[in-house]
């Protein structure tokens, strides 16, 4: 869609900021948007990595009568919609026999259940991730067809594990087993991926149109060069030509439908905090969401191995550290303390989605909101029984209130192939599924 | 284009005859024809061997020392040796290098282990070196970089050189991914729908301000002074004298125009307002190229502690923000924005060495108002008109149209521009799609519309985007074969500048002589010491050594409180300078280990403990022969990435040095690590050095922990920002003492520096392997094995100095020459002419 109205005027937005510039910079602008989507449905993950300190997440109760635990607590208002699960196994992220690899094997083992091929090279090899399964299911006429984002740097040197290549570790979204999606850190890219540059409807329109062209052109000039190279070379044209493609058939769309919906301002870069950093990027997921932008999004909370410090909560200690905590009562605190903030920040974007009307009911009546880890113990990277919450999805048939527990050896991969059925997609098997639990008699 | 085709092919032909004629036979080789050649020539088979059985010697040491575990039932560490025949290692390459590194470095046999005497362990070296060598001669194989994109750091170079255009680069393309610890790694460099349009919004952008026509609404820009950084003084050179704190940015203005630059004061983040602002009134200049251009006295009666919160905050804040900021006409290009208070004797300093006055992480109190972000915008509606002689206009438009209808003009520019952009002389067909765009713009807008329109289909260019290589014809496939002269062009600029090549080279390669090897060697040299090849001090060591990590670490500001952005930026600087001198004054590589000078301020040499540097500018410091900080080892910037936020690791810091002085890195940790002994009494949780020897107690973890630990408790007196101490916080004495495997003990950094020294052919192979990772953007395999040692052979005479490694790489196998691929429709060329549109 072409965006046709222009927001509040940039001066009101931008008194608001003060040094804290990325607070809440949207809220101000929300009276001015308009429901967009039919009750479309909507599919976010979050992904927090280096495992949790399990005795203080999962709940001792079952069944609809648990007590919610200390890590979890933080979104107690949302105990009616939130389910717990239990003992499901991440067993493609564990070693198989593979050198070194426990963190980069434990995203695409979580997302995909496939365990990740160990290479540096071009070779690189995981699944294609439950977001993208999704994402190619309800995302077919959306801008954008699904939005990846991080507050990891992924520049920082020496981060990736020898013998794997960094994408396994960075991208928590695949589109195919071997296309690792990256994801975005700069919220202006976000807000210009999902608003288009210009800030007039005739600029919009003007550089659509240029674009549009010059896309079309490239895909000539890049045809012709692809037949003219060895096969290897050939696969990283391609990869051009098909990211030129992909861009020029979204611009197609977005010409052809219009909508009056109002642009916020942009936000200016990157927020000073861990806190004001992942509200702004849960801000433009739920913008992204309410303006029916796209249906799928996730968010790499914590990378694996990120060596983030929270001084900000009293851990002044480096978390994949402090997931080492060796038994030791003062780090397993710190750990679940790690832990216990970032389901706070969960809280943050359930709020936000639910107090935003989508039909007759709220963006979180439509969206399940998947929170993990593919590890469990961190201190011994153990892929068993790992931690991860869904909330939200009631008009999807979700239920809540629940902490369910599953048998010894249930594969992670069964909730995920569950999850799959209320989107529609129908497939018999994800990874290493040997069920699908269903969500709606859990 | 027919012309230049057939020109193209018969110099690749030349080459191909110059280059590979001589081929395949090994002994025309023993009399070389260049001097590259000469030098790399390994040294002649061991005599000792019997001349019946060749090998038959070598092959009982390895039976007696290496069978017991690598057979082909245990395979350990994955190698079998029994079933290899070593009388003709080029059968098992891969098998026979790792024995070679494994042995020469005396990792194997393992401790405990019956061990071959040094004579005999050596003997068995180089024999298999020089098989290894040989067949490498015989049967070279360059191996296949895969495509290249450039990555966001050569693209910013890319348009700097293109378009003398400096860009905030980070504002428009995303990082990237690293590989094999480099990020122009070309299987990392991958392609995805949202970096096109990435790249689609960059190409739109960089072509409207290399031209100054800037259309649409003023995009703000924002900039933002680091939290902690510590606003006690002048802050840098751009500050003029009499100064504190502020910002100083370099900001390319797409126009003349006028634009709105607005200040904001730091906020104090528990709702406190504006922070530090009293009474007393406190001068805020902001100026462009050193003019001044607005003057505020911020504070007054309306700021003391009553009013500031009381009810007419809002009224009072909105007042100062106001003062705060000015419009002003500004000529389009790139001036020095400059932002900061006039230093007053009466305010109070800020001490950041005393804890009392830190209230909580990164925020300094009882000190002075500062600056938070400072915003441009323009140029504002109705004001813009086209600068006329900004430096990329005069870089890109070298003529004028005569009429309104003369394309001469609009080709020479457009020619110009597409030859240095894709690296090659532009063919005919390539010209007719640029010029197509051309028109198109030029209908729409005139002239200049219809560059930049031409300008922005350039920079989309796969042949921009990509390091795309042509193969000349009729090479069978899987042959090695040398690049052309022009690939040549863009591989050493790459390398060296990490942009595309200049006119020279551009110019050279045109005319087929580049890789002559005095042509190659005088162009080294020059590039060398043009700046641009800053870019191997910023890239290069950036990432070998891990210096960029230095910009985004965090240390606590609980336990490390007198930490601040001023200390950091000094940290970088100090390395940066350090091993530009290696580059600069062309030191042997090794100088790294134990040069005895360094480059402070006074920031830095407070830090340091070293006395009678005063000052914000950096200078060369030397160094008593004792000090802690000669040599890499000493560097604030390793020893703070190689700590944890809030205390130091003896296990990062040496697995630091096992990967990045010996080369050889620790295996990554076996799954499922049993845990220590759980202790419930914090109390009674063991002292670090306690706890690492408890650790290596575990024989799972010992082989490796034994040489990791060892080394990291040398450099224990450097707390997490590499500051020295003799205690550690907890009250216990530090101790620096270690011991290798191999017996070597020491105590403290300067005796680990004799011990590094010691091993400084070990580092010398390391530093070449990680240049040729870097120059080939691809890991290294067996195969590269006997270049890298030709690259150390042919510079060992002049003492491993820095340009003699280059030198060397850039004439080494692997660098020059490529491995023919199947070509899909076996066109000989990369097909330049598009189709008819």
């Amino acid at each position: 869609m072409i965006i046709t109205k222009l927001a509040l005027p940039r001066r009101t937005f931008l008194r608001g900021m003060g040094a804290a510039v990325a607070l809440p910079f949207l809220d101000a602008m929300v009276p001015a948007l308009s429901a967009e989507s039919k009750g479309a449905p909507r599919f976010a993950t979050v992904y927090i990595g280096n495992g949790a300190n399990m005795s203080q997440w999962t709940p001792s109760a079952e069944g609809a009568n648990f007590e919610l635990s200390p890590t979890l607590s933080g979104i107690k208002d949302f105990r009616d919609r939130l389910s717990v699960f239990t003992g499901l196994d991440n067993f493609p992220g564990t070693d198989q026999g593979d050198v070194g690899g426990q963190h980069p094997r434990s995203a695409p083992g979580f997302m995909s259940a496939v365990h990740a091929k160990p290479t540096e090279g071009a070779d690189l090899q995981a699944g294609t991730t439950i977001d993208q399964i999704i994402a190619s299911k309800i995302c077919t006429d959306t801008k954008l067809p699904s939005l990846e984002t991080t507050v990891d740097r992924i520049d920082v040197v020496g981060a990736c594990d020898h013998g794997y290549a960094c994408a396994y570790m960075n991208c928590m979204s695949w589109k195919t087993p071997t296309t690792p999606l990256p994801s975005e850190t700069n919220p202006r890219f976000i807000f210009e991926r999902m608003f288009g540059v210009g800030s007039t409807v005739q600029e919009r329109l003007t550089r659509a149109k240029e674009d549009r062209s010059l896309l079309d052109e490239l895909t000539e000039e890049i045809a012709d060069l692809r037949r003219s190279v060895g096969a290897r070379d050939r696969a990283k044209l391609t990869e051009y030509f098909d990211a030129v493609r992909d861009v020029e058939q979204r611009i197609v769309k977005a010409e052809s439908t219009n909508s009056d919906f109002s642009v916020p301002d942009q936000p200016v870069g990157v927020p000073g905090t861990f806190k004001e950093y992942v509200e702004l990027l849960f801000d433009l997921q739920a913008l992204a969401f309410q303006a029916d932008i796209t249906r799928v999004s996730t968010l790499m909370m914590a990378r694996e191995n990120t060596g983030r410090a929270y001084p900000e909560i009293g851990v002044p200690e480096a978390h994949h550290a402090t997931s080492h905590h060796d038994n030791n009562p003062a780090k397993l605190a710190a750990y679940a303390k790690i832990n216990a903030y970032h389901v706070q920040m969960l809280n943050y974007f359930l709020k936000k989605l639910d107090s935003i009307p989508d039909g007759n009911g709220t963006l979180l009546d439509r969206t399940a909101v998947v929170m993990g880890s593919g590890m469990s113990d961190g201190n011994v990277h153990n892929n068993y029984s790992v931690p991860v919450i869904v909330v939200g999805g009631k008009s999807l048939g979700f239920r809540g209130n629940r902490h369910v527990r599953y048998p010894k050896g249930t594969p992670l991969a069964n909730l995920m192939l569950g999850m799959t059925d209320r989107y529609g997609v129908h497939i018999d098997k994800f990874g290493n599924s040997n069920a699908a639990i269903d969500l709606t008699t859990i | 284009m027919r012309r230049r085709l057939t020109f193209l092919i018969a110099g690749a032909y030349a080459i191909f005859v110059v280059g590979y004629g001589v081929r395949g036979k090994a002994q025309q080789l023993a009399a070389p024809s260049s001097p590259a050649l000469a030098a790399s020539q390994p040294a002649a088979p061991q005599s000792s061997a019997d001349p019946a059985s060749p090998g038959a010697a070598q092959q009982a040491v390895v039976k007696r020392y290496c069978y017991t575990c690598h057979n082909d039932k245990l395979k350990s560490g994955g190698l079998a040796l029994t079933a290899l025949d070593i009388s003709a290692p080029a059968k098992n390459i891969e098998s026979w290098e790792k024995v070679v590194r494994k042995l020469g470095t005396g990792a194997m046999p393992p401790a405990k282990m019956p061990r071959p005497d040094k004579a005999t362990a050596d003997s068995l070296v180089r024999y298999l070196e020089t098989a290894l060598d040989r067949a490498a001669l015989d049967n070279p194989n360059p191996g296949r970089p895969g495509l290249q994109r450039l990555n966001r750091t050569e693209y910013k170079n890319a348009i700097r050189d293109l378009l003398s255009l400096d860009i905030d680069v980070a504002s428009l393309l995303p990082a990237d991914t690293a590989g094999y610890g480099f990020d122009n790694n070309a299987d990392a460099l991958t392609l995805s729908p949202a970096l096109t349009e990435r790249y689609l919004n960059a190409a739109a952008k960089i072509s409207q301000v290399a031209l100054e026509r800037p259309r649409g609404m003023p995009t703000p820009e924002t900039f933002f002074e680091p939290t902690d950084r510590s606003e006690a003084g002048r802050f840098s050179d751009e500050m003029p004298f009499g100064t504190r704190g502020g910002l100083a940015i370099h900001y390319v203005f797409p126009a003349d125009g006028d634009y709105l630059i607005e200040t904001h004061p730091k906020e104090n983040g528990a709702n406190d307002g504006f922070e530090n602002f009293s009474t007393e009134i406190h001068q805020l200049d902001i100026a462009i190229d050193s003019v001044n251009i607005l003057s505020a006295g911020l504070g007054g009666p309306e700021w003391s502690g009553r009013n500031r919160l009381g009810p007419k905050r809002i009224e009072n804040e909105q007042k100062m923000l106001e003062k705060m900021k000015v419009v002003v006409h500004v000529k389009g290009g790139e001036h020095l924005v400059q932002a900061y208070f006039a230093a007053k004797t009466a305010t109070v300093p800020e001490d950041l060495f005393d804890p009392s006055v830190r209230r909580e992480p990164y925020r300094p109190v009882g000190g002075v108002p500062k600056l938070s972000w400072l915003r441009i915008t323009g140029p504002l509606s109705g004001t813009a008109s086209i600068s006329t002689d900004t430096e990329s206009r005069r870089r890109v438009l070298i003529c004028s149209p005569s009429s309104a209808t003369d394309e001469t003009c609009a080709k020479r520019i457009i020619s110009t521009l597409a030859r240095r952009a894709y690296r090659h002389p532009v063919s005919d067909g390539e010209m007719e799609v640029l010029l197509l765009r051309y028109r198109a713009g030029a209908k729409e807008g005139g002239f200049e519309s219809g560059i930049e329109m031409a300008l922005r289909k350039v920079l989309l260019s796969p042949k921009f985007l990509f390091r795309l290589e042509s193969q000349p014809p009729n090479v069978a496939a899987n042959t090695p074969y040398r690049v052309s002269d022009i690939d040549l062009a863009s591989r050493l600029s790459f390398f060296i500048w990490s942009s595309i090549p200049d006119d020279t080279l551009l110019d050279l390669a045109a005319k087929g002589t580049l890789h002559q090897p005095e042509v190659m060697r005088q162009q080294v040299t020059r590039m060398l010491a043009d700046p641009k090849s800053q870019a191997l001090v910023d890239n290069f060591a950036g990432q070998w050594l891990q210096v960029r990590n230095v910009q985004t670490h965090q240390p606590s500001p609980e336990t490390l409180f007198h930490f601040d952005d001023n200390l950091r930026k000094a940290l970088e600087e100090e390395m940066r300078l350090f091993f530009a001198s290696i580059i600069r004054e062309n030191r042997p590589i090794t100088d790294l280990l134990d040069a005895n000078y360094t480059f402070l301020n006074e920031r830095l040499a407070k830090h340091y403990g070293i006395p009678g540097v005063i000052g914000q500018d950096f200078r060369r410091v030397t160094l008593p022969e004792d000090s802690v900080r000669g040599g890499l080892l000493g560097k604030g910037a390793i020893l703070m990435s190689t700590s944890y936020p809030n205390r130091t690791s003896v296990v990062i810091r040496g697995k630091w040095i096992l990967e990045n002085v010996f080369g050889t890195p620790p295996p990554p940790p076996p799954p499922n690590v049993p845990a220590l002994a759980e202790e419930k009494d914090p109390r009674k949780v063991l002292p670090m050095r306690e706890q690492m020897a408890a650790h290596r107690a575990n024989p799972v973890c010992a082989g490796c922990h034994s040489q990791m630990d060892q080394l990291g408790f040398a450099l224990e007196n450097f707390d997490a920002i590499g500051e020295w101490r003799e205690i550690y916080p907890s009250g216990i004495r530090v101790d620096a003492s270690g011991q290798l495997p191999d017996g070597s003990k020491f105590n403290g950094p300067v005796e680990l520096r004799k011990v590094l020294r010691e091993h400084s052919d070990q580092f010398v192979t390391t530093a070449a392997e990680k240049l040729l990772t870097y120059a080939l953007g691809r890991g290294l395999e067996a195969c590269d094995t006997p270049a890298l040692r030709a690259i150390k052979r042919g510079s060992a005479g002049d003492n491993y100095r820095f340009e003699s490694l280059i030198q060397r790489i850039v004439v080494s196998v692997p660098f020059t020459e490529r491995m023919s691929v199947e070509m899909s429709n076996h066109l000989a060329q990369l097909k330049l002419e598009p189709k008819g549109r």
